[in-house]
């Protein structure tokens, strides 16, 4: 209990405080003046604009993905062993690996993305890849898919395998097609791993960090900044702790209201 | 039971007592605590350390960090007073926010009481000016250690065999990237030019030169930012007609690339900083051994300067043993000492040593070094220059990736320097 209230409750007690004081020159004055900051803040705006842009995709993608990897994988198929074992790999490097061995790959010039389009007779000259402003948004969201679709997958492949027999041969009996199966028996069925990956996954995505900042560092012209990259610039190259307080609290808060509506959504369809 | 109490009775006395034998040992002069970062500049004052440790017995600790670390924890720790440190390590552009919050101690005082008037003369003073708050004429807080300012780096092969002669204006460097990179076609591209316009530092570093030499001001004298004057956005419009020249995704670009470019012979000329000098005579790592030359900035309207880069060393104001620091730290700048770390790659800042027969024969670029430190200029001397770098450099970047024209770019970045100014007022 004294581990849990010095290390989190004091911090967080300690957080409110400094984003709802202002320093002046006789020191510090309480304030709402961080918070009123926000909303003319066209840095604070766009990088929450990139961010939401970015959980969007990466995680319709990686949900897609997923599935459809998690029912390939579920069915009999040859080398399954083999094939869900290679897929884990990405999940299991650490993050800043990940980045530096993308951030060589998608390099324009030595790249090795590059290299192949090249080999094939592309001319490679426009893709600049993190460093064109209209690709680099798309080449940090490839790297997050890349990186964690397997987890997406590991997670729904356990709900499948969790799904006992019984209503699939009821729906067999049934004459059911085999979309009707998927739509009616399946789906339903697998919800709660559903829940539990997409969750899982928009809490990681909002608060993205590492691999963006090896990749892009936000740039080009800061294209790429997420929330997360940008409070660590307010607190730690600005040092405006006060400031990155706030901007994090309004994190806080958007992960909460959507993981709040996941929940709801989800429950709501069951009971229904 | 009893026994285990009288042990742990025992054990605590004993406990109580080594605290406290060892407590006063730790307070006196007879130890310093060192911040330095991890690189060459400071592996070299690392090795003064252990020089030092062994003809003065004086421990000397060490807590190293990476470049973007260091800053963080001294701030930290200066803000928070604790007294951590008796030395630290700085890169000049932290130095006006750690001077003006009277984070430093002033060493003036210190020095006098050892029989000095002020700092050596011998020190570059570009150099020294930047350890004065305000800048060149306030008080002293810090001396410099290694003596960075920009070089201009080219292909010297190249511009014989299409007679081209040293640039010595931008104008110069935008004709002979153009003839480079159209006629020379044999056995790969080579990029007339390479830049790093990668979003912060690197795109502000790169366009500072350009800029100054276009006549350019960051804040009039009354303070107001003016970059978007028709200088800037002329030189903001060269830099873009540059990067015509420059390899493809140069907006994010950083130090590795340009280095790896210029290492791979990919690219002919580039803005840059002498610690990559050695690398070009390295085997390992180099195609184009022999085939670098290395200048002073090319002018415009103004003559050509240098933006500074010095690593400081300062005594914070709650350093524990001012008294040994100071004394370590002179020691550590002497001419003497400084030769060291000039040998392990790390540009002195003593003109005496610019021009020492030994060192010039191994770093034959000295000359050049020296008269580039002499007439640079050192970044934008304010407490808020990291916001105000981070933010200039997003709009540098988005020019030069093609999202905004020069000046949309200028004009952006004029107004959003003007915000954070005001917040810091």
């Amino acid at each position: 209990m004294v581990v849990l209230l010095s290390l989190s409750i004091y911090p967080l007690i300690y957080s409110v405080t400094i984003s709802l004081q202002a320093q002046t020159a006789e020191g510090s004055v309480w304030s709402i003046s961080n918070f009123k900051r926000l909303f003319s803040d066209s840095f604070f705006l766009t990088a929450m604009a990139h961010t939401l842009v970015y959980a969007a995709a990466a995680l319709t993608v990686e949900f897609l993905i997923g599935l459809g990897l998690a029912l390939l994988l579920n069915s009999q198929i040859r080398a399954k062993g083999f094939f869900r074992a290679s897929l884990l790999i990405p999940m299991m490097l650490p993050t800043v690996v990940v980045g530096v061995v993308w951030r060589l790959m998608l390099n324009p010039n030595f790249g090795a993305i590059n290299g192949t389009l090249k080999h094939f007779g592309l001319n490679t000259e426009n893709f600049t890849w993190t460093a064109s402003p209209r690709l680099a948004m798309l080449s940090v969201i490839a790297v997050d898919v890349w990186q964690w679709t397997p987890f997406v997958f590991l997670v729904l492949l356990a709900g499948l395998q969790a799904i006992p027999q019984e209503p699939y041969e009821a729906a067999l009996i049934d004459g059911s097609s085999r979309w009707q199966t998927f739509r009616y028996v399946t789906l339903p069925l697998l919800k709660p791993a559903i829940l539990i990956a997409l969750l899982l996954r928009t809490m990681d995505l909002l608060r993205v960090f590492d691999q963006i900042f090896i990749l892009t560092e936000g740039g080009p012209g800061f294209a790429t900044e997420t929330i997360s990259l940008y409070i660590y610039r307010t607190a730690f190259r600005f040092f405006d702790f006060g400031y990155a307080a706030a901007i994090s609290f309004v994190l806080l808060a958007l992960t909460n209201v959507i993981s709040t509506i996941y929940i709801r959504l989800l429950e709501a369809k069951e009971a229904s | 039971m009893r026994i285990h109490i009288i042990v742990a009775a025992c054990l605590f006395v004993v406990l109580v007592m080594v605290g406290c034998r060892t407590t006063p040992q730790s307070q006196t002069a007879k130890q310093l605590t060192l911040a330095v970062n991890s690189g060459v500049e400071g592996d070299a004052l690392k090795q003064a350390a252990l020089d030092y440790e062994k003809q003065t017995g004086v421990h000397i600790q060490i807590a190293e960090f990476p470049y973007a670390n260091l800053f963080e924890k001294e701030l930290i720790d200066l803000n928070a007073r604790t007294g951590a440190y008796d030395l630290i390590m700085l890169d000049d552009p932290w130095f006006p926010r750690f001077a003006s919050r009277q984070f430093l101690t002033d060493l003036t005082p210190l020095l006098q009481k050892r029989g000095h008037n002020g700092p050596d003369s011998d020190f570059v003073a570009t150099s020294i000016a930047l350890c004065r708050n305000p800048y060149q004429t306030g008080a002293l807080y810090a001396l410099p250690y290694v003596g960075n300012s920009q070089l201009f780096f080219y292909r010297k092969d190249l511009f014989e065999r299409y007679s081209l002669k040293e640039p010595n204006t931008w104008d110069d460097v935008l004709e002979a990237a153009k003839t480079i990179q159209e006629k020379e076609t044999e056995g790969g591209k080579v990029y007339g030019y390479v830049m790093r316009a990668a979003q912060g530092n690197a795109a502000v570093a790169d366009f500072m030169p350009i800029f100054w030499a276009f006549g350019g001001e960051m804040f009039d004298t009354a303070g107001k930012p003016t970059v978007n004057s028709p200088e800037g956005i002329a030189a903001l419009k060269f830099m873009l007609e540059l990067g015509k020249y420059s390899p493809p995704g140069y907006a994010s670009f950083n130090a590795d690339e340009v280095g790896a470019h210029l290492l791979q012979g990919t690219a002919a000329m580039s803005i840059n900083w002498p610690a990559w000098i050695g690398s070009f005579n390295d085997p390992a790592k180099s195609k184009v051994i022999g085939k670098m030359a290395f200048t002073t900035l090319p002018g415009a309207r103004k003559t050509g300067q240098a933006e500074i880069g010095n690593w400081l060393i300062a005594i914070p104001k709650d350093a524990q043993n001012p008294e040994a620091a100071i004394d370590f730290l002179l020691w550590a700048t002497s001419a003497e000492q400084m030769k060291e770390s000039a040998k392990r790659a790390n540009p002195p800042t003593r003109k005496s040593l610019f021009q020492d027969p030994e060192l010039v024969t191994r770093f034959p670029s000295y000359p050049a070094q020296l008269k580039s430190l002499e007439t640079s200029r050192p970044r934008p001397r304010t407490p808020q220059w990291n916001e105000i770098e981070n933010a200039f450099g997003i709009f540098l970047s988005k020019a030069n990736s093609g999202e905004l024209s020069a000046e949309e770019a200028m004009n952006q970045a004029n107004a959003e320097i003007e915000k954070i100014i005001q917040r810091g007022q």
